[in-house]
């Protein structure tokens, strides 16, 4: 028994060590002062300095952020509300003919979704750029939200509307004291998977960004051409530790609130 | 809910928050105001400081855009959508766009510093009287090797290839145009050849290098040749300036028998709204101390012939990037072979990327 469990963690280790090694190998080079990913020649800092005097690259990561929150939170709202008119629907055909539907969203290629866009905002005069990025990015977030959101709706007992109806309260109440709190789970895993789809897509933002608006995985791509400048090493390193922070972040939150958090059917 | 309402409420609040202090970058760059001139071009390949400068001489804002490929550029300008007043294409994709009248014709007589740029390059077969294009960049084709881990052997022509000794040790880039051309190039053909026996003939003879081509690739050319995996690969010009800065053993070479010439040209696409600050930016990039310290910078050949008295001599008297007029009169131009041509030119390499060893 005890000689399983030792064989299990060796292969989880090594399984983390693999999924790991690549960013820090990425991490490692963004100190080279060599210049190149293969021949480490000493420590340096230049490329995070080059980073932060870059005023044009630190306005392309505000950017990408501030798309990748705005769609992820009108994207979680649109995609609840849909979820909630989804599961209200009382014939079956038609529920799962429009689960269908939002699904060949979600599996349909970007490069297809990313190419109507471009044509789709053309037509309508749509200058590419900001919106025309935001939109699309909620448009692809939507469905998602829609698929995380709906199974807790489903787990859900029906008796438990039934309940809230009996002891007289009205539609807003249930809605508001009820359903929502007993959902939210799954809208926040909704929101952080949306969060993550907009902050490194690429496709769909290559056709419509414009007119000197770029997101950061666009950027990168472009600047590959002349080899990759360790100036994204640095950066990609900033962004991961970013990432971590925020998780650990969260981590920590959820353990101190976790506990009165149970099942929110106390009108809170 | 009243948790869900004040996370999303902070979550509205942190994002306009950072659009703000977005929108105050671009404000304190200059970015958002009207004298703004937006110039699309490959991802790193301007000084930033000329940009400055730019900006500095003539108080236009620039605002930089990036692109990867020309198709994609081809893209975004033929949608329109986009305000985009200067682009930088390769040339073939000029005969492209010509076509599909997405240019604006340049006026010459705004660009008094035109007269710099060598002879040579001006009114080539891709631009006529160079009516809608001006040359950036422009390099060659050709063979980079180590010459260390040949033993010494130097490599002058396309023929040297199919030596027995370089078995297994060739790179080649992903490029139909590219290896088409160095078969036809080999036989003493143009590189723009169409005659179908001629064709016929390249194949085989590529088909008989197969034993040398350890493989087809593309951007992993670089690194590969600069860390000594493979000792000869066929590159563009470019590319083998910056390998043998990183690698001093590398040498480059343009074959005897003669190969490609390209360019990376400047354009006004229709999209154009500051038709004037666009013209004055071609100027200022062709101002000879401009296209030195650019080119300087970019490690590329420029074809300002000025500007080759402000780069340091080392540079300037390189045959290998600035070759001879004895040498530029063996290089041809991609010609606009037409669609069914093209076509048939990627059957045949396909047909060579297939070939059993």
């Amino acid at each position: 028994m005890r000689a399983k469990r030792k064989l299990a963690n060796v292969y989880l280790i090594v399984i983390f060590v693999i999924l790991y090694a690549p960013i820090f190998y990425l991490m490692y080079y963004s100190f080279n002062s060599g210049g190149s990913m293969h021949d480490f020649k000493g420590f340096t800092l230049e490329w995070y300095k080059e980073v932060f005097h870059d005023t044009r690259l630190f306005i392309i990561v505000l950017n990408t952020l501030v798309i990748a929150l705005l769609s992820a939170a009108i994207s979680t709202i649109l995609g609840v509300i849909g979820a909630l008119a989804i599961q209200m629907l009382r014939k079956r055909q038609v529920k799962n003919s429009l689960l269908t539907l939002n699904n060949v969203l979600i599996v349909s290629p970007d490069v297809i979704i990313g190419a109507s866009f471009l044509i789709l905002f053309t037509i309508m005069g749509i200058k590419l750029g900001f919106i025309s990025v935001l939109l699309s990015h909620i448009a692809f977030s939507v469905p998602i939200v829609v698929i995380m959101v709906l199974p807790k709706l489903q787990e859900m007992s029906p008796t438990l509307v039934d309940a809230a109806r009996d002891l007289g309260a009205n539609r807003w109440q249930v809605l508001s004291k009820v359903v929502l709190p007993f959902i939210t789970p799954g809208i926040f895993a909704g929101f952080f998977m949306a969060l993550t789809y907009s902050l490194d897509d690429f496709a769909v933002t290559f056709f419509v960004t414009g007119n000197g608006f770029s997101t950061l995985s666009v950027e990168i791509y472009s600047r590959a051409r002349q080899g990759i400048s360790l100036s994204i090493n640095a950066l990609s390193t900033l962004i991961f530790l970013f990432t971590i922070m925020l998780v650990v972040g969260y981590y920590f939150v959820n353990k101190k609130t976790g506990k009165s958090n149970g099942m929110g059917v106390r009108g809170r | 809910m009243k948790q869900l309402v004040r996370v999303f409420a902070t979550i509205f609040i942190v994002a306009f928050g950072l659009m703000f202090l977005a929108a105050r970058l671009n404000m304190t760059e200059g970015y958002s105001g009207n004298n703004t001139l937006t110039i699309y071009n490959w991802g790193d390949y301007i000084d930033p400081d000329l940009i400055k400068q730019f900006e500095k001489e003539t108080g236009i804002k620039v605002i930089y855009q990036t692109f990867d490929s020309n198709e994609a550029m081809m893209t975004k300008i033929s949608q329109g959508g986009t305000t985009f007043d200067v682009a930088v294409p390769s040339e073939y994709m000029i005969s492209k766009m010509k076509e599909e009248h997405l240019l604006i014709p340049i006026d010459h007589s705004k660009l008094p510093n035109l007269k710099y740029i060598d002879p040579r390059f001006m009114d080539l077969s891709f631009d006529p009287n160079n009516k809608y294009s001006i040359p950036y960049f422009w390099g060659t084709v050709g063979i980079a090797y180590n010459s260390s881990m040949l033993g010494g052997k130097k490599i002058t022509n396309w023929n040297d290839l199919w030596d027995k000794d370089l078995r297994n040790q060739i790179l080649l880039v992903d490029g139909a145009r590219e290896v088409m051309g160095m078969g036809l190039n080999s036989l003493h053909y143009s590189l723009n050849d169409t005659n179908e026996a001629h064709l016929q003939e390249a194949k085989k003879k590529l088909a008989s290098l197969t034993p040398n081509v350890k493989a087809i690739i593309g951007d992993e050319i670089k690194i590969l040749l600069a860390n000594r995996e493979a000792a000869v690969g066929v590159v563009w010009s470019g590319e083998a300036a910056e390998m043998i800065s990183e690698n001093k053993e590398l040498n480059y070479v343009i074959p005897k028998e003669g190969s490609n010439l390209w360019f990376d040209n400047m354009v006004i696409p229709k999209t154009a709204k500051n038709i004037d600050g666009a013209h004055q930016f071609i100027n200022f990039m062709l101002d000879p101390k401009h296209a030195a310290q650019n080119a300087e910078y970019i490690g590329y050949s420029t074809p300002n012939k000025k500007a080759l008295d402000y780069l340091p001599k080392n540079i300037a008297n390189d045959k290998r990037f600035y070759p001879d007029p004895e040498t530029t009169k063996k290089l041809e131009v991609y010609e606009n072979l037409g669609k069914s041509m093209l076509a048939h030119y990627n059957e045949l390499f396909l047909e060579f990327k297939m070939h059993r060893k």
